[in-house]
């Protein structure tokens, strides 16, 4: 209790010295605050400039995936590292490596149910029915994230979710037969690979890490900006490879406590 | 942007973050937090975010509620404070 | 002008059922006839607020070859609705199925007919 007190007090405090410091705030969408129209007599401001230049620079209508994926595609791709990392980490803790020999499971209600299980296939219908439809929404939000909202996170999340749907509407044995350990293991791996191989091939061609614009000669496009949109759209492969499989190692692990068996 | 509809959104999200971090059990507390996940999307899509609102209704409110309740199943349920 | 009218009557109607499935969710007695109310009502009001909005795309429609871009934004939320239609009941199925699976009892009325033993004896 004394401790729920604390914790209390503590927020408040941290509370009302953020609310201290909204008060100072521009108001929201205020095009004469500093970060949008820059400061007198300084720097011109960098909402400016991506909103006039983004599009002449990469050929990308879509300013969030030119920002995520070219300006600072340094910071991206350290991001899609953390999701590794998170994977990885769940790997390292929960995955039961050595194999005992466990009692056999109760079998539930619905494996002994006698009019056949009907649960099952109501289910695993709708299942056939939604999880080619969220694959290919997950496709199109992937390679279409330069024109609409959308990319290699938000995709690889969705491929992921539909694993886990498979997970959950049969059995985690299911979805395992359709991506195993060693392969999503590996494709997690590719996917970073993918996105650092962009970043060292500009290195390889003169350039500076993960400066798309010299890859023009390599991927056959009209000038360095077309190469940029291009190599965006590699780079967002990648991520959505990591993201989507260490999605659902992540849910594979916890939901078996790391033995890979048994699922929800 | 409407002010009053933020105000709203606001309300409910404070709402439905004091009820996940004060009831008991923890199933109710993670349903609870998909709920939470969905009305910080919906104030960022209002704001204009859709990219994020969008990376917030995939990651926030589908699958980490999933993963709270793989959790939960297989810890135990209730909650010790 | 017709279709803004049209729209207004679908999203309303919609509403009404959104307002049906909360009185339902909120005063019914048992678990089964609560999710039977929050299932059905969902459904059928999210479908006719889809369609309101579908049908309000209509309004600024002239002809194919400008105003094609509308149709897709038609298609699109055609397309939810459909998923809807179809994952929703799903879904209410499942929570019902974990429900009697997990032991939760229908609340009969005292004095009504009860079949529940005889119909769940095989099971």
């Amino acid at each position: 209790m004394l401790t729920k007190v604390i914790a209390f007090i503590a927020v408040a405090i941290t509370g009302s010295l953020l609310l201290y410091g909204v008060a100072d705030f521009p108001s929201f969408g205020d095009p004469n605050s500093p970060a949008n129209a820059g400061v007198e007599g300084g720097a011109p401001s960098i909402s400016q400039y991506f909103i006039t230049e983004s599009y002449k620079d990469t050929k990308v209508p879509n300013l969030v995936t030119s920002v995520l994926a070219d300006y600072r595609g340094y910071d991206t791709m350290f991001e899609t590292v953390v999701v590794f990392a998170g994977g990885m980490a769940i790997f390292a803790i929960l995955r039961v490596l050595r194999s005992k020999e466990e009692p056999p499971k109760p079998q539930s209600r619905a494996e002994t149910f006698v009019h056949g299980d009907h649960n099952r296939i109501i289910v695993g219908t709708t299942c056939k029915l939604v999880i080619p439809v969220i694959q290919l929404f997950a496709l199109y939000v992937i390679a279409h994230g330069h024109h609409s909202p959308g990319g290699g996170f938000q995709g690889g999340v969705l491929i992921g979710a539909s694993f886990i749907l498979l997970a959950l509407a049969a059995d985690l044995k299911t979805a395992l037969s359709r991506l195993n350990e060693p392969n999503y293991i590996r494709l997690a791996c590719i996917g970073i690979l993918i996105y650092a191989g962009f970043g060292v091939l500009c290195q390889i061609l003169g350039g500076n890490f993960l400066d798309y614009g010299v890859l023009q000669p390599v991927l056959f496009t009209d000038g360095p900006e077309m190469a940029r949109s291009h190599s965006m759209l590699g780079v967002e492969i990648g991520v959505a490879l990591t993201v989507s499989t260490i999605m659902f190692a992540i849910y594979a692990n916890l939901a078996s406590r790391g033995t890979l068996n048994e699922g929800l | 942007m409407i002010f009053s509809f933020d105000i709203i959104i606001l309300i409910f999200l404070v709402i439905a973050a004091v009820i996940s971090l004060s009831v008991k059990d923890l199933l109710s507390a993670s349903m609870i937090f998909g709920i939470y996940g969905f009305l910080i999307c919906l104030l960022w899509a209002e704001m204009g975010a859709v990219d994020v609102a969008f990376t917030e209704a995939a990651v926030g409110a589908g699958v980490s509620a999933v993963l709270l309740i793989a959790t939960v199943f297989n810890t135990k349920r209730r909650s010790s404070d | 002008m017709i279709f803004v009218i049209l729209s207004a009557i679908l999203i309303v109607t919609g509403l009404v059922f959104f307002v049906g499935s909360a009185v339902g969710l909120l005063r019914f007695p048992d678990f089964y006839s609560r999710m039977h109310a929050a299932g059905k009502g969902d459904t059928l009001s999210s479908l006719l607020v889809l369609l309101g909005l579908a049908v309000y795309q209509l309004k600024d429609f002239h002809g194919f070859s400008e105003d094609w871009p509308i149709l897709l934004v038609i298609i699109k939320i055609l397309a939810i609705s459909v998923f809807i239609l179809i994952t929703s009941p799903t879904s209410t199925h499942a929570l019902m199925d974990a429900g009697w699976e997990d032991g939760i009892k229908p609340t009969i009325q005292k004095g009504s007919a009860n079949h529940l033993e005889e119909d769940t004896k095989d099971i």
